[in-house]
């Protein structure tokens, strides 16, 4: 996870020249940029469809109640072409992930980091790749 | 500094249905001067089955692995740095600026311009492409592979699992059906261009993201021309209900894909589970 966070300090850019046509929501209708919430859970589902990606969390209280959050991110298809397939999001594995929370308040966060059982981290970003390298 | 960077690289995030690399970037319709002969089927019209793409999509890297960090992007050339407040909000007015500055919008008569900005405005609430609905002609672009045999040509589209059957054989438009998505295409040589002649098109469906609406008198030429190893797509689109005239779509210039990796695979289904969530109307 450290490793990742180093990542993110990788300034990123809101260019959109080329972003293409088919974008869906906006961030801004749903997430709230200032809420970013860090969860540990268990990967109970994963809904491999577009338009975003979803994983659900089953996340448990100190007197083990169990509340599932939904983890949007990514299509299906952008996932994929990054190396990121179906399989390796670590479904029934233990996980700690960070995101922007639904400002509507419900159990949703954009997913931004993700660090599985293994110690593999994902980071969910958006630039030019050329600054990344 | 820390929550400033988090924000900064994931306030970027933009997230795009399906398959993001066929036909995209509207490319000029010159094609590139190829040595490459244009292979012809037996009755001497061009072959134009293939699959047929950008070449940005499936080969081009979009991630980075960094020891036992993988960091996927969603690709913007040029990025600047960006360091700000209300980025989300940035985000939505930067991609609305950029669809107000689109060069080629449709013709629509003046006195339509209160509910296209209405249409435009609710996108996120009134666009069926947004809820899964599908794209349709023109909206969805040239198709992904084209499938050529005597009297008819298919074209599918990988994005939405989506088929055209495109009869060829100088028969006319079929009065026995409801209007469709893709409406009903019937085709014939220009030349050595197919020209792809598409009317009873739901009402329903959009001709692009910023609220362009159409009515039922739309009329679609689509046009296609393949030179060697490129394919050029072009369409003219006239709705005499809402126009004042015809408009021409940008044309797309695609190459032929050999890779086997280019294969078209079946995409997952669209299921749309953020409209509910959504607090406010903005959008792109």
């Amino acid at each position: 996870m450290r490793q990742g966070l180093r990542v993110l300090n990788v300034a990123f850019a809101l260019t959109l020249a080329n972003v293409p046509a088919l974008a869906h929501h906006s961030l801004f209708a749903v997430f709230d940029e200032n809420q970013t919430v860090t969860l540990k859970g268990v990967v109970s589902k994963v809904e491999w469809v577009n338009p975003h990606v979803y994983l659900y969390l089953d996340v448990s209280d100190v007197a083990g109640k169990v509340t599932t959050w939904s983890v949007e991110t990514f299509p299906p298809g952008t996932l994929r072409r990054g190396g990121l397939t179906r399989d390796k999001l670590g479904l029934g594995e233990p996980v700690t992930l960070l995101g922007y929370r639904a400002r509507n308040g419900k159990d949703l966060v954009f997913l931004r980091t993700i660090t599985f059982a293994d110690g593999r981290d994902v980071v969910i970003s958006l630039g030019d790749i050329k600054e990344v390298r | 500094m820390r929550t400033r960077s988090l924000l900064a690289a994931c306030a970027t995030v933009v997230v795009a249905l399906g398959s993001l690399s066929q036909g995209q970037t509207p490319t000029p319709a010159t094609a590139p001067a190829t040595v490459t002969p244009t292979p012809r089927t037996a009755d001497g019209k061009p072959d134009l089955t293939g699959v047929w793409g950008t070449g940005g999509g499936v080969g081009v890297p979009n991630s980075v692995q960094k020891g036992d960090t993988l960091v996927i992007v969603f690709q913007l050339e040029g990025a600047d740095p960006f360091e700000g407040k209300n980025l989300f909000q940035e985000l939505d007015r930067r991609g609305s600026a950029r669809k107000a500055a689109a060069p080629n919008k449709p013709p629509y008569k003046p006195e339509l311009a209160a509910k296209l900005k209405e249409a435009s405005d609710l996108q996120s609430k009134l666009d069926p492409a947004f809820y899964c609905k599908p794209e349709g002609v023109p909206r969805m672009g040239p198709p992904s592979q084209i499938v050529q045999t005597p009297g008819q040509v298919v074209f599918l589209y990988e994005g939405r699992n989506t088929f055209r059957v495109i009869p060829t054989d100088g028969r006319a438009h079929r009065d026995d059906v409801e209007p469709t998505w893709n409406g009903d295409g019937v085709g014939r040589w220009e030349g050595d261009t197919l020209a792809v002649d598409v009317t009873n098109i739901i009402d329903e469906s959009w001709l692009g993201p910023d609220g362009w609406f159409h009515s039922d008198a739309l009329h679609v030429v689509e046009r296609l021309r393949r030179e060697g190893d490129t394919l050029i797509y072009n369409a003219t689109v006239e709705d005499p209900k809402m126009f004042t005239g015809p408009w021409e779509l940008t044309p797309r210039t695609l190459r032929l894909m050999r890779n086997p990796a280019d294969a078209l695979v079946e995409s997952p289904p669209c299921i749309e589970r953020s409209a509910e969530n959504q607090v406010t109307n903005d959008h792109h």
